[in-house]
């Protein structure tokens, strides 16, 4: 029935691009058929690319979209089950027995590892959303865990179902979206990649550059908008320690527009440059280049 | 390349069918074989996700096909050039693809050299042969496996007395058989990672944390009563390491002998490997499966002008931006074997050792040369390297590989205080 709702929903990839432009998130053909094909075939979908080029924000958007909770699980190095999955709730337990104690009532172990004494962290919060539309998992940052984590998100991924000791095995009533990001640090195993499907999001065209600002940000002017999309172009050509990417363009022309800057000028750079480049020595390799040529002046 | 001219043939030759879901399977097969030949390890299991996709979505127009295979058969983004080729030639020039990937003078022939690709076995590898994959000693802390080596590898036995008499000889002086047997040697060597506090946590007595989890559990023991305290301390871990060796022509006698021990390091302690010459190149695939031998004629075939010079800031940089800055070199040693001879402007040597001395928890720089000892660090890269290294070691004989080897071990960092202003710091 759910099945039927989603294919109602998303019948092709042309339908979630439209969907997604409805929640202000401009895909390109690729990542609207990637995503398409996470949701419907169902399958977890691996997304690489840049930072900044919207891959969480791809997630967001189809949360958003399908109306459904956006679950994050930012990845770090040492992350293990109790923070990823569930953990007992101790001092809880502690208290339980305790009370118990002092009313004198008994006490059944079953009843200490009961749902009640359970943290719900992010993995196990997505297989319990009840529905109708599958939640988004957004397992960011895959390869900040340990490898060990990576073997741990196998079972998960593959049956889209999880086993605590104490209560069995909990199987998803509606298996989640599974979105996951890498920013290429170390090779995920090939056992990881071989269960999701792969997209690489490139850093977007100047006229598609444009229309995500313009669509971010409607309150900014027209012009400023296609200005500050090239300028950000021109900044990446050159040879920068951090590229700018899409969400830096955002950020600037939020900066801009509260600073009441109609058109970009050398001057209005120079006030907003931190908002695009956070490194002192890629800042200095703007100025060198000339303020005006930034602008586009 | 008479594969293309096969897969044209076999296309067009192919009666066409009317009715596409008939042919599905048969299509979908083909296409995954092509791209597995073309190097793409597509599975069967990948191709029945295409499949599967195809049907759900019945795409219309050629380039949503191109899409949903894309996305569902390919697991990096290198393998791209090879996927839009095949697709070309499979579904042949109905449209260009470079459209859709946004690089609109992208050409399509590429030689198929995707990075997964098995390498053949050398046949003609000198002394190497018991080498596989485990052919390295070096389990962390396994000091006892030289030992074990002696009784049961009687080759072995004979190689430890030339090891004494190569211990102090300069590899660029050896013959090609001593090197050859140096490098096998070198495999051998025990590496011990260093190591740093880890997030993960083991019961210890003397921990600092309270296992909540471990304690309610033994409270159990005494009616619910808490007694027992159980703590648990910070595990240690091994730290990253990343090898960067300059296989430049002057750095040769070393460089071979260096990529041994990087096979090592990669293969025990997930060691980083890279190379350069004028640009980088991430061996640290090709070591895991491969013979160093062929993972350096990769290198210096990837860098065919290599005798011309070498690009030390160059290659850093492009090191820090495509690796570092993203997390490998994130509170890693990072090892650097080079003589340190820029062709380019040196300051650009200074400025990238800036940045990955920011970057890592410390650098240590191998320079053969330093062994001679009238050598001075004048050589403008190398002088521009110097206030950012952590240490400074030759590593040019079997005797002084023991000290790199300490020096990637220890934990001993330069002081804070002793590290001079970058030229950038001060403006």
């Amino acid at each position: 029935m759910t099945m039927t709702t989603l294919a109602e929903q998303i019948p092709d990839a042309h339908a979630l691009t439209a969907g997604l432009q409805a929640h202000d998130y401009l895909a390109e053909p690729g990542l609207s058929t990637a995503l398409f094909c996470a949701v419907r075939l169902p399958q977890p979908l691996l997304l690489e690319g840049e930072a900044g080029v919207g891959k969480t924000q791809a997630a967001k958007s189809l949360a958003e979209m399908l109306n459904t909770p956006l679950i994050r699980l930012q990845c770090f190095e040492g992350i293990d089950a109790s923070e990823a999955l569930y953990e007992w709730n101790y001092p809880r337990q502690l208290l339980g027995i305790r009370v118990a104690e002092a009313r004198g009532a008994a006490l059944a172990e079953e009843s200490l590892f009961s749902r009640e004494y359970l943290i719900e962290r992010p993995l196990l919060q997505a297989l319990e959303h009840p529905g109708p539309n599958p939640a988004v998992l957004l397992i960011d940052e895959i390869d900040r865990a340990d490898e060990e984590f990576e073997a741990f998100l196998f079972e998960m991924l593959a049956e889209s179902s999880v086993t605590v000791p104490e209560i069995g095995t909990l199987r998803a009533k509606v298996p989640p979206v599974v979105i996951l990001t890498s920013n290429r640090t170390r090779d995920l195993h090939d056992a990881l990649k071989r269960r999701c499907l792969y997209h690489w999001i490139d850093y977007p065209s100047l006229e598609h550059a444009i229309r995500i600002v313009r669509l971010r940000v409607p309150q900014a002017s027209p012009e400023l908008a296609a200005q500050i999309a090239g300028a950000v172009q021109r900044l990446r050509s050159l040879d920068v320690q951090k590229p700018p990417g899409v969400a830096e363009a955002i950020d600037w022309v939020h900066a801009a527009s509260l600073l009441g800057i109609e058109a970009l000028n050398a001057n209005a750079v120079e006030q907003t440059l931190g908002s695009v480049l956070k490194y002192r020595e890629d800042q200095d390799l703007a100025r060198a280049q000339g303020l005006d040529w930034v602008s586009g002046d | 390349m008479t594969d293309e001219q096969s897969t044209d043939e076999q296309f067009t030759d192919a009666p066409v069918s009317i009715d596409p879901a008939a042919r599905l399977a048969e299509i979908v097969a083909t296409f995954g074989h092509f791209l597995h030949r073309a190097g793409v390890p597509v599975t069967p299991e990948r191709s029945t996700r295409f499949g599967a996709a195809v049907v759900v979505a019945s795409p219309e127009q050629l380039d949503d096909l191109y899409w949903l295979g894309r996305v569902t058969l390919l697991t990096s983004h290198d393998q791209v050039e090879v996927y839009d080729r095949v697709f070309q030639q499979v579904f042949k020039g109905i449209v260009d693809f470079a459209d859709f990937r946004g690089d609109s003078n992208a050409p399509p022939p590429v030689s198929s050299s995707p990075s997964n690709e098995k390498l053949p076995t050398d046949k003609d590898r000198t002394g190497e042969t018991r080498s596989g994959p485990k052919g390295t000693s070096a389990t962390p802390g396994d000091q006892a496996s030289d030992d074990d080596q002696d009784e049961e590898d009687p080759s072995l036995l004979a190689a430890m007395s030339d090891e004494e008499r190569l211990a102090g000889k300069e590899f660029a002086a050896c013959t090609e058989e001593e090197l050859a047997l140096i490098r096998r040697l070198v495999e051998q060597l025990p590496l011990v990672p260093p190591m740093r506090i880890g997030r993960r946590s083991r019961r210890h007595r003397s921990g600092s944390r309270l296992d909540f989890r471990g304690t309610l559990r033994r409270s159990h023991r005494t009616m619910g009563d808490p007694v027992d305290l159980i703590k648990r301390k910070r595990k240690q871990r091994p730290r990253r390491i990343v090898l960067i060796a300059d296989v430049s022509g002057s750095m040769e006698p070393y460089a071979r002998v260096y990529l041994h021990l990087m096979r090592g390091a990669v293969q025990a302690l997930h060691a980083e490997a890279f190379v350069f010459a004028t640009r980088l190149t991430r061996l640290t695939r090709p070591l895991k499966v491969t013979q160093p031998d062929l993972a350096y004629r990769k290198a210096t075939t990837a860098a065919p002008d290599w005798s011309g010079g070498t690009r030390i800031g160059r290659a850093l940089h492009e090191f820090i931006d495509d690796f570092g800055r993203r997390g490998m070199a994130r509170g890693a040693v990072i090892v650097i074997v080079s003589d340190g001879w820029e062709i380019e402007d040196p300051a650009s040597v200074g400025e990238a050792m800036a940045r990955l001395s920011r970057l890592a928890h410390r650098v240590v720089w191998v320079n053969p040369r330093k062994a001679s000892n009238s050598y001075e660090p004048l050589v403008g890269g190398m002088a521009a390297a110097l206030p950012y290294v952590d240490t400074f070691v030759p590593g040019h004989s079997m005797h002084a590989l023991q000290e790199v080897m300490e020096a990637i071990r220890s934990g001993e960092k330069r002081p804070p205080g002793g590290r001079p202003p970058g030229n950038r710091v001060t403006a």
